[in-house]
């Protein structure tokens, strides 16, 4: 693992290590640390630039310094009401604002109103030769320009050194209120989820886990309006509803990335679809180091590895499925694994944001 | 030298390939009608491979080409460049797939937006972004220009709804962004894709992310004595934790419109209206009116009608959507413009607007997406008046300033387009303009992509004053 070289506590003195290292690699607080790996930059972070700059209750919009962490701007919303409704990973760990949009990660709460990449309005940022780029804007409608926040999401440090982000926020609902409902076998499950995600209920979550066999729906708002709807629910599947006391413990758990039984050290996100549910439902079968956990009704899987031979049998199946898995925590040989895209236009848009190639390059396969 | 364009021509059937004056009219111009440019033909793909090889084409020969839909940008964003190529995308309107477990649908470019819903209907589903024209506007347009409408405090712009593009890059090399998740890994290039408005590429196979049809909407139309008192009532909403579908405004001259034209039955005498609309599971919004009812009724209104069936809410918003069309019976010839202030300064930015009407003698309805901030301020002139048009300009790019001044934004759904390119350097410094520029070599090093958008430079349309669009006359579009 690389060290760190600094933490700059203001803006000039990182622009002033920007300019001086041949290769740097930004960081927060290392919570995806293999997204940072690499042989030969120098990894700066940014975790000491931090601090709500502004925050606009009713603008729904705030803006802070990329090194304030989420469980910071969380408790800020929450004294005003408010929330980022895609649920932010890995909080309780440490993430930071600039690494959420450098990874790119969405919790289960993406499934409602769209994922990190929906809420994030601007960024300010560093380009590779130093120079400042005021990208996107502070309201919370804007179409002028290219949609460079948005390129920015999932971009792991490599396209730019993210300072300063302007997001979108929503008030928060009443009441959450989580049931659990059984499937007695996959297809069950994703037959019920296909329901769920296409009813009127306008459920604010829904993920399902293979190895209980349990399906969690999240319900938010107010708490009479959640009874009615858990009476429906109930109506439809019956016996196998359970209404959840500890429901927020259950969606930190995938939000942290700490559901199985032991501790797996390795993590990995891949975005799915129902035809690789199967084959991610049967690895997971064969093998007792793997523990699958399906968001966002079946669109994002998260797997949790022991092992770097798990990841391996892992990146086989995406490479026969042709999907694409990035691991964001533990020491993995390699971050991508999987089938990701190879196109000249990256390599090109690449080099349009970093022309001296200050940043290390961009995953491909 | 003059490219010949024997190689073009070989790609199509003479029926599809257009280079009489009668047919190439149609193309001549867009929703942004004070603008028109005689293209040098325009051709009619009816299949990708048609598109790809087209675009190749031009990459190749250095032609520029501008990919239109319906024509209704309001940017000028579909405008011809002038002996350039049109690729004309309306037989490319094939709904590829629905797939209505994994809530998408991917769609050819000249898919207009509303059958998109229509077809999808059935599952319950539909498609949440509607611009004003979605009864003509096509999907492949909305991508490119990153289109709003009434419902995006909410729900979002057109690029939190598309999650996949398979596209022609103005290099002629097909790329595929994205997927069939709503989730990706590495940069999202779908993000950046939308909005690109046409510099980047023709999108070919476009994947959209479907949401359940809401279950019951609460429609409510209020009047106001003052339009200070409906931006109160706009903040007092929000600060009740309420998120509504849409938040809009219009104004008295705009009322006025609307009522000659349609008779849309809004309280007369107010100086404003707003329409407030819930949408959700049916005890959820039983729930939020009664909360709706207690914040409205500390606001001052003088009047107020409840949507009560589906008939009566369209009736409210046929009011809304026919406001611009409508300005065309108080005024020969309008402009609108687009910006977004943040929304506490609405009201002042309202005053201002009123203001500068006043001091260039220039009458401005107004009409807004009050929930996010986003003014559509429409300016009327009478295009037969010597030097009309230029004050009405002037006039816009005031407001224009004044929404950059205020931290806002040109434009929050219509694009830049020809009409506000040189403001982009007034809202982007010099640096970000250049990584800008950069981002658009990398995609089309010869610039060949829709040239003379969203960029200033030479490349400049010739400026006419042609009136209402044909289909906006005849109410069938409107400017929003």
């Amino acid at each position: 693992m690389n060290e760190l070289v600094a933490s700059p506590q203001t803006f000039d003195e990182l622009r002033t290590i920007v300019k001086s290292e041949a290769s740097i690699l930004p960081v927060g607080n290392r919570t995806k640390q293999p997204l940072a790996t690499d042989q030969k930059a120098s990894l700066v972070s940014l975790r000491d630039m931090k601090g709500i700059l502004e925050y606009e209750p009713s603008e729904f919009t705030f803006t802070a310094f990329a090194g304030t962490t989420i469980a910071e701007v969380n408790q800020a919303l929450q004294q005003r009401q408010q929330y980022l409704p895609f649920d932010p990973m890995l909080i309780a760990a440490g993430a930071t604002l600039g690494g959420s949009v450098g990874a790119g990660l969405s919790g289960p709460g993406r499934f409602r109103y769209g994922g990190l990449r929906d809420f994030v309005l601007g960024v300010k940022f560093l380009s590779g030769d130093g120079e400042v780029i005021n990208s996107g804007g502070k309201v919370v409608k804007n179409a002028a320009g290219f949609d460079i926040p948005k390129l920015l999401t999932g971009s792991m440090g490599r396209l730019g050194v993210m300072v300063e982000m302007t997001f979108k926020v929503f008030p928060m609902p009443g009441c959450n209120q989580t049931l659990a409902v059984a499937c007695d076998s996959l297809e069950t499950a994703m037959q019920r989820m296909s329901v769920a995600a296409s009813s009127a209920w306008e459920l604010d979550a829904i993920d399902y886990r293979p190895a209980t066999q349990s399906l969690f729906l999240r319900l938010a708002g107010p708490e009479k309006v959640n009874q009615i709807l858990v009476k429906k629910i109930n109506d439809l599947w019956g016996a196998d509803v359970t209404e959840l006391s500890n429901g927020a413990a259950v969606w930190q758990s995938v939000t942290e990335l700490e559901w199985s039984q032991e501790f797996r050290p390795l993590a990995v996100k891949v975005p799915a679809h129902r035809s690789v549910m199967g084959p991610l439902v049967d690895l997971a079968d064969q093998r007792a180091g793997v523990d699958l956990h399906f968001s966002a009704a079946g669109a994002v899987a998260w797997l949790l590895c022991e092992s770097q031979d798990d990841v391996d049998q892992l990146d086989r199946v995406l490479l026969e499925n042709e999907v694409a898995g990035l691991v964001v925590r533990g020491t993995p040989t390699r971050p991508n694994i999987g089938s990701w895209p190879r196109t000249e236009i990256s390599l090109a848009v690449k080099q349009a944001m970093d022309p001296i190639s200050k940043f290390p390059r961009l995953f491909h396969s | 030298m003059v490219t010949s364009l024997e190689g073009l021509a070989s790609i199509f059937p003479p029926s599809r390939f257009v280079r009489d004056a009668a047919n190439q009219a149609a193309f001549e111009s867009d929703g942004l009608t004070a603008f028109r440019a005689k293209p040098r033909a325009v051709v009619i793909p009816e299949t990708a491979e048609e598109v790809i090889a087209a675009v190749r084409w031009c990459h190749e020969n250095s032609v520029p080409f501008v990919a239109r839909g319906s024509g209704t940008s309001l940017s000028g964003g579909s405008l011809p460049v002038a002996d350039g190529i049109v690729i004309a995308l309306n037989r490319m309107n094939r709904i590829l797939e629905i797939d209505p477990d994994e809530r998408i649908a991917v769609v050819e470019p000249g898919v207009v937006n509303q059958h998109v819903s229509d077809a999808t209907a059935k599952h319950g589903l539909y498609y949440a972004p509607d611009p004003s024209s979605q009864s003509v506007c096509t999907i492949g347009g909305n991508v490119a220009f990153n289109s709003g409408g009434a419902h995006c405090l909410k729900y979002g712009m057109t690029s939190n709804h598309v999650i996949g593009c398979k596209a022609v890059l103005a290099t002629g090399e097909v790329v595929t962004m994205g997927g069939r998740s709503v989730e990706s890994v590495g940069p999202d290039y779908t993000g950046l894709f939308c909005g690109s408005e046409g510099l980047f590429g023709i999108g070919l196979e476009i994947t959209l992310r479907l949401l359940p049809k809401p279950e019951k909407f609460h429609t409510v139309l209020v009047g106001y004595q003052s339009l200070q008192a409906a931006g109160d009532a706009v903040s007092a909403v929000i600060d009740s934790g309420l998120l509504p579908g849409a938040l809009e405004i219009m104004d008295a001259l705009a009322i006025e419109a609307a009522e000659a034209a349609v008779a849309c039955g809004y309280p007369p005498g107010a100086a404003a209206v707003l329409i407030v609309e819930l949408e959700g599971p049916a005890e959820k919004i039983e729930h939020e009116r009664k909360q709706l009812d207690a914040v409205l009724a500390k606001t001052g209104h003088f009047a107020e009608r409840v949507a009560v069936d589906e008939a009566d809410r369209l009736s409210i918003w046929r009011g809304r959507k026919s406001a611009f069309s409508a300005v065309g019976r108080l005024s020969p010839d309008f402009l609108v413009q687009d910006g977004v202030v943040p929304r506490k300064r609405l009201g002042e930015a309202l005053v201002r607007i009123e203001q500068l009407s006043r001091e260039s003698g220039i009458r401005v309805a107004n009409v807004f997406h009050a929930g996010d901030g986003n003014l559509h301020p429409l300016i009327m002139f009478d295009g037969k008046q010597d030097g009309a048009l230029e004050k009405a300009e002037e006039l816009a790019a005031k407001l224009l300033r004044l929404c950059i001044e205020m931290g806002g934004s040109i434009t929050g759904e219509h694009g830049v387009g020809v009409e506000k390119r040189d403001f982009l350097p007034e809202m982007f410094d010099a640096t970000t303009m250049e990584m800008m520029e950069r981002l658009r070599l990398a995609f089309d090093p010869r610039l060949v992509a829709n040239p003379g958008k969203m960029f200033p430079g030479t490349e400049a349309p010739t400026l006419t004053q042609n009136g209402l669009h044909p289909l906006e006359k005849a109410g069938v579009i409107s400017r929003e």
